[in-house]
């Protein structure tokens, strides 16, 4: 049932859209004619030369900032010293505007990867960073006595009781970490780099072609659908298969 | 099977200002081998301070807990434990959850052989693959019993275990507990509150009175099992022990005042 809502919901978007095309022509694209342009840069081979450098970054990015954002996390969450002192850190990066990330590992660094990477875990591991530590906040210390109670080791305690307790904490700071990734990601392409999605948008924006922005834009929500349905949604599922959807009462 | 024996055990916890907290001040009982023992008393006076000294969580600042003559240390009895609460694993299955505490030690089969076993001993066959949100409070504790029974242990100890459940499925749950008692003949040592319940189960109840605690008074229950609600006999110890347990707390606060 919930793919045909799914689809309800994509066909009432693309429908908004084409109104919208259909009553101010001169500032919105219709899908048509959108589609058509990325389709076009797909046969050309130019979506392709642009995404890989695009998922490139965002892929060591995402990755840095887990580390990263995992590490500092779990210091929050096991030492109160460490909480105190980190809290503060981790609030101030994340008020910090992604661009200052941007602009400064660009001069740090120059015109390259390596910037751009460290531009997207620097930018977004407080989030992920909050996460594992409210992850590490709500562990069930009965479920942890219960353990201990029966004679477990600590690593079974860790591997059994802890770790499946921090797993959607730590799914969901994922989630949220590639959505924030994405954004700075081409943020920092805009600014300063010679490829990417970000790069194609600047482009086209001088050029003033509302077409290419709308297409470029269009094939990278693809491209984020298809990670959400072929990886996150499968994974979640899998992982709080017990909730189930309608639990099921039995009497004693 | 299993005798436990408590001699003068007093435990002082550290106050967060210093001082000294006395939870239990000189507990001494018997409960011999596959026996029932309830220890009642009221909320928040240290009985599942007892529990968790004689499961060896803790150790006693004084006195000697002793299970078959030998002083308890870390591992050497098995000891099941039963909580308020089944504080099962909400993401295993049943089956999975009452495996937990024997995964080191057996081979797949035969703990999957073990779950089934104690699964259907507390009346819960073929409940092997539902996750435990699937089931009702009554199923879960049932489940945590079964844990506690898997590793095939000498001695069960309960922590008020169906004070959360409603009355109905409670009076079933005892009913049960004493089948499963008499089928394993395991000595039981059961934290209550209520008076009706210890009176229910227990061969001997020992009346705790608050900080620092101390059984005040061990009344044997000589009747015979399967003993049945609204026996007038029961109704009758049950009246009998009210009384001396509402003298018994009306002195402490005279004498606290």
């Amino acid at each position: 049932m919930s793919w045909l809502h799914r689809s309800a919901a994509a066909l009432v978007l693309l429908a908004l859209w084409l109104v919208l095309a259909l009553l101010l022509p001169n500032f919105v694209p219709g899908p048509v004619p959108v589609i058509g342009t990325m389709w076009g840069n797909i046969v050309s081979g130019e979506a392709l030369e642009h995404l890989v450098p695009t998922l490139v970054r965002v892929g060591f990015g995402l990755s840095l900032t887990m580390v990263l954002g995992t590490l500092i996390g779990a210091v929050m969450g096991l030492s109160r010293v460490g909480e105190l002192y980190l809290d503060s850190f981790v609030m101030v990066g994340l008020t910090v505007p992604a661009i200052v990330y941007g602009i400064i590992c660009v001069i740090w660094l120059g015109v390259t990867d390596a910037a751009a990477v460290a531009a997207i875990g620097l930018a977004a591991f407080p989030a992920v960073a909050i996460s594992v530590w409210k992850g590490i906040k709500g562990i069930d210390a009965e479920l942890v006595a219960m353990g201990r109670a029966f004679r477990l080791s600590r690593r079974e305690i860790v591997q059994k009781v802890i770790f499946p307790q921090l797993l959607p904490h730590m799914l969901a700071a994922l989630r949220y970490a590639l959505g924030i990734c994405w954004k700075i990601c081409t943020t920092v392409e805009l600014i300063g780099m010679p490829n990417g999605v970000g790069y194609q948008l600047n482009f086209w924006f001088g050029l003033f072609s509302m077409e290419q922005v709308f297409a470029w834009t269009l094939l990278f929500l693809l491209v984020m659908f298809a990670i959400e349905y072929a990886a996150f949604k499968p994974i979640e599922r899998h992982m709080t298969r017990w909730r189930g959807d309608a639990p099921l009462r039995l009497a004693v | 099977m299993s005798s436990i024996s408590l001699r003068g055990v007093s435990k002082t916890f550290p106050r967060p200002d210093g001082t000294a907290l006395d939870v239990l001040g000189g507990v001494s009982f018997e409960a011999p081998d596959g026996s029932f023992s309830a220890i009642l008393g009221p909320s928040g006076c240290g009985k599942s301070t007892i529990l968790g000294l004689i499961a060896g969580l803790d150790h006693p600042t004084s006195g000697a807990i002793l299970v078959d003559g030998r002083p308890v240390t870390g591992a050497a009895p098995r000891i099941g434990l039963v909580f308020q609460r089944p504080r099962l694993l909400q993401w295993r299955r049943l089956g999975d959850n009452v495996m937990l505490p024997i995964e080191r030690e057996y081979s797949r089969d035969e703990r999957e052989s073990r779950a089934r076993r104690y699964l259907a001993l507390v009346g819960l066959e073929g409940y092997e693959d539902y996750y435990p949100a699937q089931l009702s409070g009554g199923m879960q504790q049932r489940a945590a019993i079964a844990r506690a029974l898997a590793i095939e242990p000498d001695i069960l100890l309960m922590d008020e275990p169906f004070s959360g459940l409603d009355e109905m499925t409670a009076r079933r749950m005892r009913e049960e507990l004493v089948r499963v008692w008499r089928e394993t003949g395991k000595t039981i040592v059961f934290v209550t509150h209520s008076i009706g319940e210890a009176v229910f189960l227990s061969q001997q109840v020992l009346m705790i009175c608050a900080k620092p605690a101390a059984v005040r008074r061990t009344a044997s229950i000589d009747l015979a099992y399967p003993r049945a609600y609204g026996d007038p006999a029961m109704f009758e110890i049950e009246t009998g022990l009210t009384r001396e347990f509402l003298a018994m707390t009306e002195k402490r606060t005279v004498s606290d005042g």
